[in-house]
C-alpha cells in the first residue's frame, strides 16, 4: 500500500468524520403514554433530516426514577418529553436548561399553549416548550341517552343537567349506569375533577402554589355533587376502589352514560371502539361556564447539553403544521393555537371542542405536585376517596384535614 | 450433625481450612461488588439531604432523627409486621401441605405439581394486575362469581374495606407462591430416607408421629430456609399492595417499602429513602439472626 | 449407611394406600389443582377475546363473540418486537441460571464441608442480600456498573440478577450438601475421591433436585424482573420482555388494556412452563441416579 492511498484513506475517513459531525443525533425520552404519537413524530423527522433523533419510550411509572438514576450516572437524554406537572419540580431542581431565548426566538411563540408556559416557567425563565396535549372534557354515549329517552345530540351544561340525564340513563337498567369516575386516583380527579371548581370560580390552590384551598364553598358543593350521585348509585360500585385502571375502559363499555375523561379517549374510542357513538361537550360549573386541565407534555433539556441546535430543529419540526397534524392525528392536541384548527381540519369535529377546552384550560402550578396530588397516599387522593363515598357530614371535618395536609407538606418543601 | 460434618475434613488436613474459601470467593465477590459496596453508597446518602433530581446536601445523622418522629413508617412498619405474619403461615403451612402431598412418585403426581407451581412461573407485577382485574367489583370475576353462587345480592367491592382488602391480597399471595415452598421443601422431604418411615410403620408409629418425629426434624433445614425467605419476602412486600389497593383504603395497606418508595421516588427525598432502607436492613438482619439462632439451638439439642 | 442403602430405600415398592382414601386423595387434590389453576386459565382465555368483550366481567371466561387475536397485536405494537425481546429475555434468564449454578454450587459445597475464619460472617452477608429493598440500592449499582464498563449491557443486568440469587441460591445448595449422609464423601475419599472430583462426581448428582430447583428459581427472576432491566439498560434494543409488558399496560392516569395485559401474562409464561415441564423428572431421577452412583 503506498503513502498516497493511505493518506487518501485517512483524509477519506476524516471527511466521513466531519460530515457524521454534522449531523448530530440527540437522545429523547418520553412516557408510554405518548407512544401513539411519538415514535411517528421521530420517524417522519429522522426521515427528512439529517439530524438524527433517538427515541425512548419509557413506561411512565418509571420515567422519573430512570431520569434520575441516569443523570446521576451522567447518562441522561438530550431531552424528555415530561408530564408537564414535574416542570416545576425539575426546574426548580436546577436540573434543566434554560430555554427562555429559543422560545422567544419562535416568531409563533405568542401562539403557544400558554397553560404549558405557565407551568413550564420558573422565576421568570422558560424550562419547558409545549410539545404535546390532552384536555379534560365530558364524554356522553349517545346509544344510551336515545334508549333513556334524552336528546342524544346534546350533552349536559350543568351539573343539574348531568344528574338529570345520568339518572334517566341509570332507570335504563341494573347493570347500566350514568356516572363514572375514577375514585382512587389521584392523577384522574385532578384532570377531570377541578375543572369542575375552576368552571364554578374556585380553585385548590392559590397564591403561586404556595397556599393550598381545599376547603372552599366550591369544593364542598362539587363533592356533594358527586356524593349524591354516588349514594344514589348512579355510580358503579368498583369506582371507589378504582385507583385508575378503568378510568377510559369503564365508559368503553358502552354501559356508563356520562363520563369525564381526557381528549386522548377520543382516538382511544375511535381506533378500539369503533361502534361506540359518543359526544363530548365541556366540563360545566355548577350553573354554567365551562373549564378543563391543560395536560400533556413540556418537553425540556438536561442541563449542560452542547446540541441546542439540533434540538431547536427538532422542536421546529414539531412546532410545523406538518408536526402538530401528525400529533393531531396520533392522539394529541395540537399545542400551537394559531394553527391548531388546520392541524385538525379532517379529523372528527368532537376534536375542536376539545382543543377549544385545551385552550381555555389551567394546570395547577407545584412543585410538589406529585406529593400532593398525583400520589395515591397523598392529601387530595386520600381526602377525596375519603368524602366522595362517607356521608355528607363528613365532608367539612375531613376537607379541613386535607386543606391541613397539604399546606404541611407545601409549608415542608420550603 | 453440621459442627461433625465440619471437623471431620478439617482434623485430618488441617491446612484444608483455606480451600472452603475459594469455595465462596466467586460468590463473595459478586455481594461484595453488587450488595456490599452498594449498600455502604447508600449508607452514604442516607447521610445527605440528597433530592432525587438536584443538588445535594450533608445533613449527618438528620434523616435518622426525621424518622424517629416519622409515625407514616412506622405505621407502615406496624402493618407490614402484621402482613408477614400472616403471609407466612399461609404459605408455609400451604407449601408444606402441597409438599406432601406431590412428595412420592404416584400416578398423576406430576399433573399435581405442574397445578400448584403454576402461579409461581407469573411474575409477581404480572400476577398482582392479575388479582387486580379479578378483585374488580365492575369488571372482574370474583363479585359476580359471588352473586351467581348466591353468597351477596348487590355487587360486593372486595377492595373497599381494610379486612376482605388485606385477606384477598394475602390469598393472592399464598396462591401465587406456595408452590415455589413446595419446591423447596419438596427437595427437603425427598432427601428424607424412605426406610426410616417404613421403619417407623413397621414399629406402628401413626402418621401424625411420623411426622413430626422423623419429617419435620429431617427437614428442618429446608423449613429453616422457607422462612427466612418468606419473611423477609414479606417484609419487603410493595409490588401487590402498589398494583392492587395503592395502600388503600385511606392508606391502610401501605407497607413499609411502599412507604421508602413513596418518599424515595414521589417525595423525591432519596437521602431520606437510604436512611429508611439502612433501617428495615437492621430489623431483617436481626430478624434473621434470630431465625437463623432458634435453628441453630434446635439442632444442637437432638 | 451406605451407598446401596439409599438406592435400596428409593427403590424400595411404596406401600399400597388403601383404595376409598387414595379416592378421596385424588378428589382433593384435583379440586385443590383446579383452584391454583383457575386465575390463570381466565387470564389465558380473556387474551382471545376482542377488546370490547375483554373489558366485560369475565363469565363465562371464554370468548362468546369469536376468538380475537387483538390483544396479541397491541403487543406486537411496542418496541422492537416480541421476538427481539424475547430473545434479550432468554439470553439474561440462562445466562443467570448457569452461573447461579455454578457460583451457588461452589459456594453450597464450601459452606457445608469446610470450617474457614468469619465463615458464619460470610454466610450472613450472603443472606444479607435479599434484606435491602431492591429500589433503594438501585442508583449506586447504576454507578458501579458505569464504573465497570457493564452499563447498559446484558452482562451487567446477569452479574446483578446473580448477586440477588445467591442468598436463596447458596442456603439451598448448603442444606443439600448437609443432607448428603457423611458416609458418602467418606467413602469416596478412601477410594481417593476429594475436593472437585469428590463435588462433581460423586456429590453432584446427590444434590441435583437442590441445582434443579436453584437453576429453575434464577430463571424465573430473572426471566419476569423489570426494574433492573428497565433502569440499568438505557437503550431499547436491550429491553428484556417485562420491560415491554410494563410499557404496554400503562395507559392513560394509569387505565389498564386488561385484554393486552393477559396477553403479556400468557407469552411471558410459556417458556417457564415449559422449563418447569422439562425439570419435573429431574428431582426424581437427580435424586435415583444419585443413590446408584
Amino acid at each position: 500500500m503506498s503513502y498516497a492511498t493511505l493518506f487518501g484513506g485517512l483524509f477519506l475517513a476524516a471527511a466521513a468524520v466531519t460530515s457524521q459531525a454534522g449531523a448530530e443525533t440527540i437522545s429523547l425520552w418520553a412516557r408510554s403514554d405518548d407512544s401513539t404519537f411519538m415514535p411517528k413524530l421521530v420517524d417522519a423527522f429522522n426521515k427528512s433530516h439529517e439530524t438524527r433523533v433517538e427515541l425512548q419510550i419509557v413506561p411512565v411509572n418509571e420515567l422519573v426514577q430512570k431520569y434520575a438514576i441516569a443523570s446521576a450516572g451522567g447518562s441522561a437524554p438530550d431531552a424528555l418529553s415530561l408530564d408537564l406537572i414535574y416542570t416545576p419540580a425539575f426546574a426548580s431542581s436546577g436540573q434543566l436548561e434554560d430555554l427562555t431565548d429559543l422560545a422567544k426566538s419562535l416568531p409563533y411563540f405568542s401562539s403557544l399553549s400558554p397553560a404549558h408556559l405557565s407551568v413550564g416557567t420558573f422565576e421568570g425563565k422558560i424550562y419547558g416548550m409545549p410539545f404535546s396535549a390532552d384536555a379534560s372534557v365530558l364524554l356522553w354515549n349517545k346509544d344510551l341517552f336515545k334508549k333513556a329517552g334524552l336528546d342524544p345530540e346534546k350533552g349536559p351544561t350543568t351539573w343539574a343537567e348531568i344528574r338529570a340525564d345520568a339518572e334517566k340513563v341509570r332507570a335504563l337498567g341494573a347493570d347500566t349506569y350514568g356516572y363514572y369516575f375514577s375514585g382512587n386516583c389521584g392523577g384522574c380527579n385532578i384532570f377531570t375533577f377541578t375543572p369542575l371548581i375552576w368552571a364554578s370560580g374556585g380553585d385548590i390552590f392559590s397564591d403561586g402554589g404556595k397556599k393550598a384551598t381545599l376547603d372552599t364553598p366550591q369544593m364542598r358543593d362539587a363533592i356533594a355533587f358527586y356524593q349524591g350521585m354516588v349514594k344514589d348509585r348512579f355510580v358503579p360500585a368498583g369506582a371507589r376502589t378504582d385507583t385508575g385502571t378503568n378510568f377510559f375502559a369503564a365508559f368503553a363499555t358502552g354501559k356508563i352514560g356520562i363520563t369525564p375523561s381526557g381528549s386522548f379517549a377520543i382516538g382511544a374510542l375511535n381506533g378500539q371502539y369503533p361502534n361506540l357513538h359518543y359526544g363530548v361537550t365541556y366540563l360545566p360549573g355548577k350553573t354554567g361556564g365551562t373549564s378543563s386541565f391543560a395536560g400533556g407534555d413540556n418537553f425540556v433539556v438536561s442541563k449542560g447539553t452542547k446540541k441546542l441546535g439540533a434540538i431547536k430543529e427538532f422542536l421546529e419540526y414539531a412546532y410545523s403544521l406538518e408536526g402538530q397534524t401528525l400529533l393531531a392525528r396520533n392522539g394529541s392536541l395540537p399545542v400551537r393555537g394559531d394553527i391548531a384548527k388546520q392541524a385538525l381540519a379532517d379529523l372528527d369535529a368532537r376534536y375542536l371542542i376539545a382543543a377549544d377546552a385545551m385552550a381555555k384550560g389551567r394546570t395547577p402550578y407545584s412543585v410538589v405536585f406529585n406529593d400532593l396530588i398525583n400520589s395515591a397516599n397523598g392529601p387530595w387522593n386520600t381526602t377525596l376517596s375519603k368524602v366522595l363515598f362517607a356521608d355528607a357530614g363528613a365532608i367539612e371535618p375531613s376537607l379541613k384535614e386535607g386543606d391541613a395536609a397539604m399546606q404541611s407538606i407545601i409549608d415542608a418543601a420550603r | 450433625m453440621t459442627a461433625n460434618r465440619d471437623i471431620v475434613p478439617s482434623r485430618r488436613r488441617p491446612r484444608r481450612q483455606w480451600i472452603g474459601l475459594l469455595y465462596i470467593a466467586p460468590a463473595i465477590a459478586l455481594v461484595v461488588a453488587f450488595f456490599a459496596v452498594p449498600l455502604v453508597m447508600t449508607a452514604w446518602m442516607s447521610l445527605h439531604n440528597w433530592p432525587l433530581i438536584g443538588r445535594r446536601r450533608w445533613i449527618g445523622f438528620g434523616n435518622y432523627l426525621t424518622l424517629w418522629n416519622d409515625h407514616g413508617f412506622w405505621n407502615a412498619l406496624q402493618f407490614t409486621v402484621f402482613y408477614t405474619i400472616a403471609a407466612t403461615i399461609g404459605l408455609l403451612a400451604v407449601g408444606l401441605a402441597l409438599a406432601l402431598f406431590v412428595e412420592r412418585p404416584r400416578p398423576g403426581v406430576n399433573l399435581y405439581r405442574t397445578a400448584f407451581f403454576l402461579p409461581v412461573v407469573v411474575g409477581f407485577a404480572s400476577a398482582s394486575l392479575l388479582w387486580a382485574w379479578l378483585s374488580n367489583v365492575d369488571s372482574g370475576l370474583f363479585s359476580p362469581l359471588a352473586q351467581l353462587l348466591g353468597l351477596t345480592a348487590a355487587p360486593y367491592d372486595l377492595n373497599a374495606d381494610f379486612t376482605p382488602a388485606f385477606w384477598s391480597v394475602t390469598l393472592m399471595v399464598v396462591w401465587k407462591m406456595s408452590g415455589f415452598y413446595m419446591v423447596i421443601l419438596m427437595s427437603g422431604l425427598q432427601a428424607v430416607p424412605a426406610d426410616y418411615h417404613e421403619a417407623a410403620r413397621i414399629d406402628g408409629a401413626t402418621w401424625l408421629q411420623r411426622f413430626r418425629y422423623i419429617t419435620l426434624p429431617l427437614i428442618r433445614r429446608p423449613l429453616a430456609l422457607a422462612l427466612i425467605l418468606a419473611v423477609t419476602g414479606s417484609m419487603l412486600a410493595f409490588d401487590q399492595f402498589y398494583i392492587i389497593l395503592a395502600g388503600g383504603p385511606q392508606n391502610q395497606t401501605v407497607t413499609a417499602v411502599y412507604w421508602i418508595f413513596n418518599q424515595s421516588f414521589v417525595s423525591f427525598r432519596l437521602g431520606y429513602g437510604a436512611a429508611l432502607s439502612m433501617v428495615l436492613l437492621g430489623i431483617l438482619l436481626i430478624l434473621s439472626l434470630v431465625q437463623l439462632r432458634l435453628l441453630r439451638s434446635g439442632e444442637d439439642g437432638r | 449407611m451406605t451407598v446401596s442403602t439409599i438406592s435400596g430405600a428409593v427403590a424400595s415398592p411404596r406401600r399400597r394406600m388403601p383404595r376409598r382414601i387414595d379416592i378421596m386423595s385424588h378428589a382433593a387434590g384435583i379440586l385443590v389443582a383446579l383452584l391454583f389453576l383457575a386465575p390463570i386459565a381466565w387470564a389465558v382465555l380473556a387474551t382471545f377475546k376482542s377488546r370490547s368483550e375483554a373489558a366485560q366481567p369475565p363469565l363465562p371466561p371464554w370468548p362468546t363473540e369469536g376468538i380475537s387475536l387483538d390483544n396479541f397485536r397491541t403487543l406486537e405494537n411496542f418496541g422492537a418486537g416480541i421476538l427481539h425481546h424475547t430473545l434479550n429475555s432468554l439470553i439474561v434468564a440462562i445466562a443467570t441460571t448457569a452461573l447461579t449454578i455454578l457460583v451457588s454450587v461452589l459456594a453450597g459445597y464450601g459452606f457445608s464441608r469446610y470450617r474457614f475464619p468469619l465463615k458464619g460472617f460470610f454466610f450472613v452477608l450472603v443472606l444479607a442480600t435479599m434484606m435491602v429493598p431492591f429500589q433503594s440500592i438501585l442508583t449506586p449499582l447504576f454507578l458501579i456498573l458505569a464504573e465497570l464498563k457493564l452499563q447498559n449491557t446484558l452482562v451487567g443486568l446477569v452479574l446483578i440478577y446473580v448477586t440477588l440469587q445467591l442468598p436463596f441460591s447458596v442456603f439451598m445448595m448448603r442444606n443439600a450438601f448437609d443432607a448428603v449422609p457423611p458416609e458418602i464423601a467418606e467413602a469416596a475419599r478412601i477410594d481417593g475421591v476429594t475436593g472437585l472430583r469428590l463435588l462433581i462426581h460423586v456429590l453432584g448428582p446427590l444434590v441435583m433436585p437442590g441445582i434443579v430447583s436453584v437453576g429453575l428459581i434464577a430463571f424465573l427472576n430473572a426471566w419476569n424482573e423489570f426494574l433492573a432491566a428497565l433502569v440499568l439498560l438505557t437503550s431499547q434494543d436491550n429491553y428484556t420482555l417485562p420491560v415491554l409488558l410494563t410499557a404496554v399496560r400503562a395507559g392513560h392516569y394509569g387505565s389498564i388494556d386488561w385484554g393486552a395485559v393477559q396477553a403479556g401474562v400468557t407469552i411471558m409464561m410459556i417458556p417457564c412452563l415449559i422449563l418447569f415441564l422439562a425439570l419435573q423428572r429431574h428431582y426424581i431421577r437427580g435424586l435415583t441416579a444419585g443413590a446408584v452412583k
